[in-house]
């Protein structure tokens, strides 16, 4: 070969190596980094919670706080936005939706800065250092599409089956005797489930395991599960997503986040009775989430893993969940470090993000108190 | 001064237009290489990704129903041959297979006719001021980007079909044509919307090949007295036939990789094949995209193998197809390639 030509096949192979060895890099999203004047305060005054050593304070530079990930926690964090950046001028936050394992990997990854899931970590994210931060408690609805059928009732084993293919009329025996007195349609059953890596899906398919227990063997419970083959299954993205693909579809049903509530109810959707543990059909509002999280509540441990479906108690509905806030305690730099922790704690302050007024429009529920300690002293881990 | 020949390389010794020369020869030389070693380099990154999911699954991949990444939160891992995955982790890839090849078959079953019909109609029977814009027209739809045509499926096409065509079908019962979905998601919808896409390729290419034909032959048969019908049967449909065979090996190709368009058409479904022709499915491009998101929640990393490995499978199957396309038109030289991706 010509040296013409040799020459410059070697350097465009040597360009091509150092361009794919140059590794992953990962994003830090913090601004400036150097020393952090940040005031040693405690929490938040007039809130619920006692003494904490949470360093907080309004970074010296404008600090952008990225996040990514649940669709059911993402309406409650585009709300807090405004009042964060008023009670510390330099943070401002940045959600994005896209599902909590996005959320995840994100976080993971430095994507973001920090990542929002309904599901908890699971065993090796937790092992490898990543620490889940719960700071509201939220639930998860299901909606179905039978105009002039209101309030049915439902059990998680029966749900199991729609989503197994077992039951695929809504006049099915099984339903109709969870139901009596009420003339059922022989519409088919259309059953919808998130098509991304979702913690509803986690949620729903948790729910299911626990009371049924075909699919607990078959299914399981995940973010992503392999969904049995039932006819006419559809798939959907996102909270909003799935109350669109419902209301298209008659005879629908759908696992939807309690923060879409509304817009179910807009678009014309109904909202099942689910059975909870003790028998009673609830459906969810203030009192039977209330319940559920206080019989489970006493049991959070330290990493803040916490299982709250299916509880026991009566008149406890039984898919309740924290929403977590993903992120990794070593963060690139001190400015970055405080911006989060403050807004850890200003979403945790009941003067601050949880108030009762913002949890309201998407009707979570605040952090139980005794859980807040344990809170705090993850937040105190972030540096 | 005509130039010297080439001057040896000792530089500064040069003269300025051998310097050129030079210049220009390495340039050039750099040019021609870099395609060839991006796709050695993709190959080889590609492969590398996906040889633990080779590994892991081995013949299962392609014998296996399933594609289930497992679950992260078991306290117990799965190990084949020395690779990690989630408890429960099976990775087959029967129904994308069936899923890819079925879908681009009928769109091209669908297509074929309609682009060759049209174009020998465009080119022969429409009167010239009419052909220029259609043609032009034409073109203008191949370069319509295929998440349009997706949005379009899933927001009008889409339940326009399942209201107006397959619900009245459904109804009758008949088997393959009984089961639909109420947003018109599906094999035949998702089939359409590539036969959409893959018309104008065919369709512009055989135009260029119909009018090529040489005037003087088809004058000849109908000074013998065919008609303008049988004139198109003996002389134009055979020395078009080869070159409309490798524009239709263009448009499998671009069938087979369409991921935007089919994922949002196709209802995603994994792990089932369809019971009928209106029922939900997916293919393996739409598989790779869509099932990303999930895959990298993956603690043991096993998922992103797997589809790497669905990715090579695809890789290889348009590869194959569109060598076997370049050696079936390499029989005919005397009809001009179409122009455009592969060839």
């Amino acid at each position: 070969m010509h040296k013409a030509t040799v020459i410059p096949l070697l350097a465009a192979t040597a360009a091509l190596a150092a361009a794919c060895g140059g590794g992953g890099s990962h994003a830090g999203s913090g601004s400036s980094s150097g020393t952090s004047s940040s005031a040693t305060t405690a929490v938040t005054p007039g809130s619920g919670s006692t003494t904490s050593s949470v360093k907080t304070g309004n970074p010296p530079a404008p600090v952008t706080v990225t996040e990514s990930g649940s669709s059911l926690l993402y309406p409650f964090l585009q709300e807090l936005v405004t009042p964060l950046s008023g009670a510390y001028s330099n943070v401002k936050l940045e959600p994005a939706a896209g599902g909590s394992g996005k959320g995840i990997t994100d976080a993971t990854n430095g994507i973001t800065t920090i990542g929002g899931s309904d599901a908890y970590l699971n065993g090796a994210e937790l092992s490898s250092g990543l620490m889940n931060i719960p700071i509201a408690v939220s639930a998860q609805d299901v909606f179905y599409n039978l105009p002039g059928v209101k309030n049915l009732k439902l059990t998680g084993s029966v749900l199991a089956q729609m989503y197994e293919g077992k039951i695929t009329t809504w006049n099915a025996p099984a339903v109709a005797q969870l139901n009596p007195g009420v003339t059922l349609p022989s519409t088919k059953v259309v059953t919808i489930h998130r098509s991304d890596s979702s913690g509803d899906t986690f949620l729903f398919s948790g729910f299911l395991s626990k009371t049924d227990s075909t699919w607990a063997s078959q299914v399981g419970q995940n973010t992503t599960v392999t969904w049995p083959a039932a006819p006419g299954a559809l798939t959907a993205n996102g909270n909003p997503g799935m109350v669109q693909a419902c209301a298209k579809v008659p005879g629908c049903v759908a696992y939807i986040g309690i923060s879409a509530q509304s817009e179910a109810l807009a678009a014309n959707l109904e909202e099942a009775q689910l059975q909870d543990k003790s028998g009673q059909f609830v459906t969810a509002n203030s009192t039977t989430i209330g319940n559920a999280v206080k019989n489970a509540a006493g049991s959070v441990p330290s990493n803040l893993v916490a299982d709250l479906l299916y509880s026991a108690g009566t008149d406890s509905y039984p898919i309740v969940n924290f929403e977590y806030i993903i992120v990794k305690p070593t963060q690139p730099d001190a400015n970055t470090a405080l911006a989060i922790r403050d807004f850890l704690t200003f979403a945790t302050s009941t003067s601050g993000g949880s108030t009762p007024a913002l949890l309201a429009k998407e009707n979570f529920q605040a952090l139980p108190s005794n859980v807040i300690p344990k809170v705090d002293a993850a937040v105190a881990k972030i540096s | 001064m005509p130039p010297g020949p080439a001057a040896p390389l000792h530089p500064g010794r040069l003269r300025r237009g051998a310097r050129w020369d030079l210049a220009a020869r390495t340039g050039l030389s750099v040019a021609g290489f870099v395609p060839g070693l991006v796709l050695a380099f993709l190959l080889y990154q590609l492969i590398r990704e996906a040889y633990p999911s080779v590994v892991f699954s081995g013949t299962h991949f392609f014998t296996g129903k399933i594609f289930s990444i497992g679950s992260g939160y078991a306290s117990s891992v799965e190990v084949h041959n020395g690779y990690k995955a989630s408890a429960g982790a099976h990775y087959g890839i029967l129904p994308l297979l069936w899923g890819t090849l079925i879908s681009s078959v009928i769109a091209l079953a669908l297509a074929i006719p309609v682009s060759v019909g049209g174009a020998i109609l465009l080119v022969e029977r429409l009167p010239a001021r009419v052909q220029q814009p259609l043609g032009v027209f034409l073109e203008l739809l191949a370069g319509i980007p295929s998440v349009v045509f997706g949005l379009w499926g899933v927001v009008t096409f889409g339940p326009l079909l399942a209201r107006d065509v397959y619900k009245p079908i459904a109804s009758l019962g008949i088997p393959w044509l009984s089961t639909y979905t109420a947003t018109g998601q599906g094999l035949l919808t998702a089939s359409l919307v590539l036969a959409a896409m893959v018309v104008p390729i065919i369709a512009a290419t055989t135009r260029e090949l119909v009018r090529s034909v040489p005037a003087t032959t088809k004058e000849g048969a109908w000074a013998l007295g065919l008609t303008r019908s049988e004139t198109v049967k003996a002389v134009t449909w055979p020395s078009i036939r080869s070159g409309v065979l490798a524009a239709s090996l263009l448009g499998w190709g671009r069938a087979l990789g369409e991921t935007m368009a089919v994922l949002m058409i196709s209802g995603y479904k994994l792990d089932a094949y369809p019971h009928s022709l209106f029922d939900t499915f997916t293919t393996m491009a739409a598989t790779v995209a869509g099932f990303l998101d999930s895959a990298l929640q993956d603690p043991t990393g096993m998922a992103v193998h797997a589809l790497a490995e669905v990715g090579i499978v695809l890789l290889v199957v348009v590869l194959v197809t569109n060598f076997l396309g370049r050696l079936i038109t390499r029989r005919s030289t005397t009809v001009a390639l179409p122009v455009g991706r592969g060839v």
